[in-house]
């Protein structure tokens, strides 16, 4: 759900499990790290062979990316341009009605599209052929046997053929598969091997979309080097993550596995302010509001809730690695460092700005800075300071006062008139996950200053970035 | 309403003639294709006389043989073929026949469907045939049995002979890869242990065929369509299939592993399968292609193994740190025509040390065929001709196997699949029904 390009480019992401086997004759250091390379150079050539096939996904179409771009239907031919092939693709229902939204009607939305190819091996081929033989090889050994995880993306642009996507496809391919070698060889202790996987990151353009393999099972405090040496070769500053493991990027035809919407706001049509101009919140977050998680804190869980999101951001941006915490671990942490009393936990007390930042310093080790307002009228003349916190740190933002508390994920605002408006998640929600229904009737979206109280006071927790990678 | 069996009108003769014979009890098998639409059978064959067996003997049936021929038999078939159900030849009294007959039938289907490495499919047919002729009054009483239901009971079922049946069928068939890499067990390396190691091997492996994507003319048809959907009749009704296949098993832990060794079987086998051609569908035509492609390697696997224990190739296993290395020719497979016109065909296999002669003879024995050496169909596969090959560093002894052969086909096979299926053959005689 993320915008990548307004040149309306397709995306062409493979993915398979390729067998690597091979039996170790010895245990000498180099001997064991030739017959790796080897076996990754015969995979490097199956992939480069004539069975090697990749089948469209949830479309009758399949290719043979060495032959030619030979491929069936025989409609498709080497020369037909990749977008065509989105006719052939049977959408799947229920994914769409999600992103549905009266304001997007037209399919060629400046979403980019992913054609999903599954990687495939042909055994059949044009006889006679030997018939086979039976090899028995008896020795004291080890035997290597594991499945490599292939994920490749590819971009193609507009008039880009079934040919020339099969060419970068290929070469993605080889090369992936190089990489994996260079991270397998680079991580064996002894007789033990770690899976090479590969993760897709999303940087800012023109770079895109970028694949970096790293080695399963190895945390990402332990790879920080690599970290530093992707951050110098795509030349991105050095205070801020892109590499965690937690920024991969998520494919748009990729449903959530725990359920919770992302990033609802880009659903909405932002305010045009004379002058103005929109800043939001930068990355994903997901909207964590009343009734979830079989939890029926309706009247009280608004500023837990806002505080789930805020932490939901940190997580999803790489920066913890700590899951979302629950009402009780919210209350339990203000507990701990002296804030509340034990009777705290299992209560419905309200918690406000303050108790949000303490929550967040010791849970999860983030500062946050506080800003105050003694009527809500103030809040109108706040813009510069929110406009340069979603510059800067592009957190999302808990606003508490009166008897509410609100997330803010956005201000536009226009320096010369002075007009401002919030973009606003509501966690009083009490409904299902429906984009639709929280778009339509506001739960996300656009408020003016009359919004707030006008003479209550409020104050808001503006969360800061760690400057780590 | 019973079954209906469209029988080849030669089958008619062929058990008119054994009628002729003096030996009675007669028993056989019948050959054909059973679908939810039509029953089909192309041939009838006896069992072949045993040796060394007593006068007395030769007046019973001989349970244990007739179902041991019945599993060579079916390997002998192309996909599509199968041994459909038994016959007796015998003016015994009609009950007992049918109580003898039904023992054979589960017995061999039982026998038989042990030996799949695959998981039998909803559309499969359960039903089987059992035909008895009295020899002096040339009646015959039709009957089916539900093998799936050890407690079926008899049901009728029609019985008639059609000519030109063997001309109408439409052939499917591909050249297919087979690339295994398996490690053996770290501990003594004997035949049985690859033994084991292999069939875990080829079950994973037919799983990945099972899953595959079949195309047949290079398209991918739906379901339930037909073979012949979109193209002009294809007059010859012969399809070239492509398999295409993905891993599905991840394997992301344990993944280097100490063993003894490793087997490895790569080459190709030409695979074939016959679907009776009124209206044939396509996702029959994959289901029994798929079935070819697993039963040609496994049966070739299973023989070379049976070969090995019968000749008693043990690995010296003494000397396991220096690496040993053997090379096995799998057997080839060879087609044989069952009439002049028409497609069907049966099958044989040939090790490379074997006289081309040899197949007609085992194709007598085991099939009572009639065939010549020239009518046999070697083409589909090609003999492998293995030098010295210098795959590792270190000084290897490598050997090509050439097990011996002897002239008792069905005594050889027998002799040692007792001894590889004592078990399971024991068990099934236990459960008698």
């Amino acid at each position: 759900m993320v915008v990548v390009d307004s040149e309306s480019a397709t995306i062409l992401r493979v993915k398979g499990l390729l067998e690597f086997r091979c039996q170790l004759d010895s245990t000498d250091e180099q001997l064991v790290r030739n017959a790796i390379s080897r076996t990754f150079e015969t995979l490097r050539s199956q992939v480069k062979s004539e069975s090697c096939v990749l089948a469209v996904s949830d479309s009758p179409v399949i290719i043979w990316p060495n032959k030619d771009a030979y491929a069936t239907p025989e409609e498709i031919t080497p020369s037909t341009p990749c977008e065509d092939m989105h006719q052939w693709i049977q959408a799947d229902e229920q994914e769409t009605s999600g992103k549905k939204s009266s304001k997007k009607k037209s399919k060629k939305s400046s979403l980019a599209s992913v054609i999903n190819l599954r990687l495939m091996t042909e055994v059949t081929k044009p006889g006679p052929l030997s018939a086979p033989i039976l090899t028995k090889t008896v020795l004291k050994s080890h035997f290597v046997s594991v499945t490599l995880p292939l994920d490749c993306v590819v971009r193609t642009g507009r008039s880009d053929t079934i040919k020339d996507a099969c060419e970068q496809l290929i070469e993605a391919l080889t090369h992936q598969l190089c990489e994996m070698e260079k991270v397998t060889l680079q991580n064996m202790k002894g007789m033990t091997l770690l899976v090479p996987e590969p993760v897709h990151f999303l940087l800012p353009e023109p770079k895109g979309l970028v694949t970096v393999v790293y080695p399963a099972g190895v945390p990402d405090s332990q790879l920080v080097t690599q970290r530093k040496e992707l951050h110098q070769q795509f030349e991105l500053p050095d205070d801020r993550p892109y590499f965690r493991r937690a920024n991969a990027y998520h494919f748009p035809n990729e449903p959530y596995k725990d359920g919770y919407l992302r990033n609802p706001h880009l659903a909405l049509t932002h305010p045009t302010l004379d002058n103005g101009k929109v800043y939001l919140v930068q990355g994903i977050y997901s909207y964590h509001h009343y009734m979830q998680d079989r939890v029926d804190d309706n009247g009280w869980g608004c500023a837990y809730r806002s505080l789930q999101t805020i932490c939901s951001w940190f997580q999803q941006q790489g920066y913890v690695e700590k899951p979302v915490p629950t009402h009780k671990e919210i209350q339990q942490a203000l507990v701990d460092v002296g804030d509340k009393q034990a009777s705290f936990v299992g209560s419905r007390q309200w918690i406000g700005s303050i108790e949000v930042q303490a929550v967040l310093s010791h849970l999860l080790g983030l500062t946050s800075k506080i800003l105050f307002v003694s009527q809500g009228a103030e809040l109108a003349s706040k813009g510069r300071e929110l406009a340069n916190h979603f510059l800067t740190e592009g957190t999302p933002v808990m606003i508490g006062g009166g008897v509410l508390a609100h997330t803010i994920l956005g201000v536009a605002w226009s320096e010369t008139t002075g007009q401002i408006r919030y973009l606003i998640l509501d966690p009083h929600y009490t409904g299902a996950e429906d984009l639709q229904v929280i778009t339509d009737k506001g739960w996300c979206g656009w408020k003016g200053p009359d919004f707030w109280d006008q003479t209550a006071y409020y104050n808001l927790c503006l969360p800061q970035r760690p400057k780590v990678i | 309403m019973g079954r209906g069996y469209i029988v080849q009108d030669d089958v008619e003769g062929y058990l008119s003639k054994l009628c002729e014979q003096k030996a009675d009890p007669v028993t056989g098998l019948l050959i054909g294709q059973s679908s939810t639409q039509r029953d089909f059978v192309v041939m009838a064959i006896r069992t072949p006389q045993k040796e060394e067996s007593a006068a007395a003997a030769r007046n019973s049936v001989d349970k244990e043989w007739v179902t041991e021929h019945a599993r060579q038999v079916s390997r002998m078939l192309p996909g599509g073929l199968s041994v459909v159900g038994v016959f007796i030849i015998t003016d015994a009294d009609a009950k007992d026949a049918l109580t003898t007959l039904r023992q054979l039938l589960f017995a061999v289907e039982n026998l038989i469907s042990s030996e799949h490495l695959w998981d039998p499919a909803d559309d499969d047919v359960t039903d089987c045939v059992t035909l008895q002729i009295n020899p002096k009054t040339r009646k015959t009483v039709c009957r089916t049995f539900d093998i799936k239901d050890p407690k079926s009971v008899a049901k009728p079922a029609d019985w008639k002979y059609q000519s030109g049946l063997c001309s109408s069928w439409a052939t499917v068939s591909c050249s297919l890869n087979v690339d295994m890499l398996l490690p053996l067990p770290n501990n003594r390396t004997s035949t049985g242990n690859m033994e084991e190691c292999l069939k875990k091997g080829l079950k994973a492996w037919a799983h990945q065929i099972e899953c595959g994507l079949c195309l047949i003319d290079g398209k991918r048809l739906p379901e339930d369509s037909e073979l012949t959907v979109g193209q002009r009749r294809n007059l010859r009704q012969t399809y070239t299939a492509q398999l295409l296949i993905t891993t599905e098993n991840k394997r992301l832990t344990d993944v280097i592993r100490q063993c003894g060794g490793s087997v490895s079987v790569t080459g190709a086998i030409h695979s074939r399968a016959y679907l009776h051609s009124n209206k044939p569908k396509a996702r029959q035509a994959e289901k029994l292609l798929k079935r070819d492609v697993v039963s040609t390697v496994a049966t070739r696997v299973q023989m070379m193994l049976e070969e090995l224990l019968a000749s008693d190739q043990e690995s010296k296993g003494s000397c396991r740190d220096k690496q040993q290395k053997e090379l096995f020719c799998l057997p080839h497979r060879i087609f044989c025509p069952l009439k002049v016109s028409g497609p069907l065909c049966v099958c044989d296999y040939q090790f490379s040390d074997e006289d081309l002669s040899e197949v007609p003879e085992r194709l007598k024995e085991m099939l009572d065929i009639d065939a010549a050496e020239e009518d046999l169909d070697t083409r589909q596969e090609m003999t492998v001709e293995i030098t010295g090959c210098d795959v590792t560093p270190e000084p290897t002894q490598e050997k090509v196997e050439a097990p011996e052969h002897k002239k008792n086909y069905i005594g050889v096979a027998m002799a040692t699949a007792v001894a590889l299926l004592a078990t399971v053959a024991s068990m099934l005689y236990l459960n008698d029904i």
